[in-house]
């Protein structure tokens, strides 16, 4: 279970290990697979992510602009509706009262039960009126209509007085007066036949005018309401200020049409503010119309929107790295299979190519050595023939010695030429059927005596049903010998040796011949089989044993390997096919001189 | 001890009268000769026991003067001697009949053994 998902996680992550083959460096194209693994995967997200975020980006912005406008538009269009009909309210009663003062006499309109009556056509008429008065141009109250009675007041001193009497019209601030009622005063100037003047007031109810700016306000995030000059809040608004105190936002700059602008409220909420200063055609006013609507608020569709896009890209995202990842880790690891397979097989073309050369370089310096080695051989031996025969040094048993001492180092020297002639030659091979049982048996036969006195075990362990297999025989000998000679230099008295032969698949047969002698380091195994190599101390090698059986095992189509443990033993392998294609036989016998 | 007529044909001439001398030494009656030509014309002249041949001769190559020997005496034993000798030689050698096929440098107990084989062989 944890192999599988160690397997899964490697496919995604791979490793690239190099460690545990540095040998075949050199023989790698491609040096970093880790660097290609990840410029690989940068590159590709790189070009399937930058397209989708830029258009996600390009879209949100496009999307912010057209919200923006369309609600300033919004806002424009509900403020600009709005002061119509604050206008139009404000508008039709000073029309009233002025079409009052020019139609109807002083006189008449002096005479509180016109002046009443007047007042309840008004109100039929248009309503939202509390009282009618008329004021003299002394500023004394000379007629009044109305519930308060409020006749003979002196209003010289006030200000909408002083206002009408320079502009003719006026429209006053909602405030509170003598009654403590929020009402809007609008007076109207006249003169009388004397040339002296004379003002009609009116008291208007603010709750119509409520009603009127209630009527434009849509939704909860949307507050009509009206300010003067000064910024103090006329009509009452829920986040901006009651009424008669001071707006919560500045006043707007003074502007003939209607106007939309973006502001902040105390929470740093994003608002948008469309306002317009109220003007009559006859008088100004000073009222100015707000409309503010939270942005945030109006806009809770399209962030719902705007969050759906980002949970769409956001998976997106992480499908293209997971599906990148996973590409790329396929592709490279693919890359670095075949990478190493080439390395491989170029690295093993190498060893062979140098156990080649030199054993062809061993070839030709056997053949030259041959020639003088053997005038040694005989100049030595005449001299030690001549000493044997003359009776003076037949007795000298010291130079007799340095003779013989002569003659072995010559015989010496001729086994290690003749080894290396050996390893160098192309034997013919000759296929036969071979019983590995019997094989093995034969070679035995060679070492029983040295392993009774070693005191060493044998164990052979091969299928009594094995099928024979066509190969060399004697080559197959060969290189048992050479093995089980190598296995006994390299054990203790005492030891075990085991050989084993099983099938390995449908075409093949494993021979495995194991101790549990002294073993070799690590360092030493791949060169165990170059020539020359040994790590036996003083003469007791040549270095060429298993030199020749790596060749004939080549020779034979097969494979060696080895596994050693230094103080656990070694294990050579023999993998050999079953059968030997006739045509791939190579019985060209010469060395090439 | 009859006396074996032996004939030595090698281009390294101090070895050749070396070998002579040892085998002389061991009751051999040893001619010697240092190329192919006359090896040869010994050869058609006298009749040896044995001949000991070299491969690289300086005028004929010693598989040449093998076939030639076989030729003028087909019943002569011809033992390559060789500090040379190919997997071919070899074949070609054991082909055209040669007796053995040696390398040097050669035991002389071990060329003392085989004289005895053929000693035993012969009539």
């Amino acid at each position: 279970m944890m192999d599988r998902i160690r397997e899964i996680f490697g496919s995604i992550w791979p490793k690239f290990n190099r460690q545990d083959n540095k040998h075949l460096d050199p023989y790698f194209t491609f040096t970093d697979y880790r660097k290609i693994w990840t410029i690989g995967i940068c590159l590709l997200v790189v070009t399937a992510l930058v397209p989708l975020l830029v258009v996600t980006i390009i879209h949100y912005q496009l999307l912010q602009v057209s919200v923006d406008s369309e609600l300033k538009l919004r806002a424009e269009r509900l403020a600009s509706n709005a002061r119509r009909a604050v206008t139009f309210f404000l508008e039709g009663r000073l029309d009233a009262l002025r079409f009052a003062v020019n139609e109807i006499a002083y006189d008449q309109l002096t005479d509180p039960d016109h002046l009443a009556e007047i007042l309840r056509n008004l109100k039929l008429g248009f309503g939202g009126l509390t009282d009618l008065s008329v004021i003299a141009h002394s500023g004394a109250q000379i007629a009044y209509a109305g519930p308060f009675n409020l006749e003979g007041r002196d209003y010289s001193n006030q200000h909408w007085f002083i206002e009408c009497q320079k502009h003719d019209f006026y429209v006053s601030e909602i405030f509170r007066g003598y009654r403590d009622v929020p009402h809007i005063i609008i007076a109207v100037k006249s003169f009388r036949r004397d040339g002296t003047f004379f003002i009609l007031r009116a008291t208007l109810d603010t709750e119509r005018l409520i009603q009127t700016l209630s009527s434009y306000e849509t939704g909860a995030h949307a507050e009509v309401f009206l300010i003067n000059r000064s910024g103090i809040v006329q009509t009452s608004s829920k986040h901006h200020g009651d009424i008669f105190e001071r707006m919560s936002l500045p006043v707007p700059a003074y502007s003939l049409r209607t106007q939309v602008t973006m502001a902040e409220d105390d929470h740093k909420e994003p608002l948008i503010v469309g306002y317009a200063y109220i003007a009559t055609q006859i008088a100004d006013t000073p009222f100015i119309l707000m409309v503010i609507k939270q942005k945030a608020g109006m806009m809770q569709v399209w962030q719902q929107l705007r969050s759906n896009i980002n949970w769409f890209v956001g998976l997106c995202t992480l499908a293209i790295l997971v599906i990148v990842t996973i590409t790329c880790s396929y592709t490279v690891n693919k890359l670095y299979g075949a990478d190493k397979a080439k390395a491989e097989a170029m690295a093993l073309m190498e060893q062979s190519n140098q156990l080649a050369t030199i054993g062809q370089l061993a070839a030709g310096v056997a053949h030259e050595i041959n020639n003088p080695l053997a005038l040694i051989n005989e100049t030595a031996g005449y001299v030690k023939d001549m000493f044997v025969l003359m009776e003076q040094y037949r007795q000298d048993d010291e130079l007799i010695g340095y003779i013989d001492d002569i003659l072995e180092a010559v015989e010496r020297c001729g086994t290690i030429t003749r080894q290396l002639l050996g390893f160098a030659r192309k034997f013919e091979v000759k296929i036969q059927q071979v019983k590995l049982n019997e094989a093995i048996s034969d070679v035995l036969v060679f070492h029983n005596k040295e392993a009774g006195y070693r005191n060493i075990k044998v164990y052979v362990d091969v299928p009594e049903d094995m099928p024979p297999i066509e190969t060399d025989r004697g080559k197959l000998q060969q290189i048992l010998v050479n093995l089980v000679n190598n296995a006994f230099q390299a054990i203790d008295n005492g030891c075990i040796l085991d050989i084993q032969a099983s099938p390995a698949g449908a075409d093949k047969v494993r021979i495995t011949i194991s101790d549990n002698g002294c073993g070799m380091p690590e360092e030493n195994l791949p060169k165990i089989f170059e020539p020359f190599f040994t790590t036996k101390a003083g003469n007791k090698g040549t270095g060429l044993g298993l030199a020749i059986t790596y060749g004939l095992v080549k020779k034979l189509h097969g494979d060696i390997s080895v596994k050693s443990k230094v103080h656990e033993g070694t294990t050579f392998t023999v993998t050999l096919p079953t059968r030997i294609p006739e045509e791939t036989i190579e019985n060209e016998g010469s060395t090439g001189r | 001890m009859k006396q074996y007529h032996l004939l030595i044909v090698d281009d390294e001439q101090r070895y050749a009268d070396m070998l002579a001398k040892r085998l002389s030494l061991r009751g051999c009656h040893c001619e010697v000769c240092y190329n192919g030509q006359q090896a040869l014309d010994l050869v058609a002249r006298k009749n040896f026991f044995l001949i000991l041949l070299d491969l690289h001769l300086p005028d004929i190559y010693g598989t040449e003067v093998l076939t030639r020997i076989n030729v003028i005496s087909a019943m002569t034993p011809v033992i390559i001697l060789t500090g040379h000798g190919t997997e071919a030689d070899r074949r070609a050698c054991m082909q055209q009949g040669a007796y053995a096929f040696m390398h040097k440098p050669l035991g002389i107990d071990e060329l003392l053994a085989i004289l005895a084989r053929i000693r035993e062989m012969s009539p």
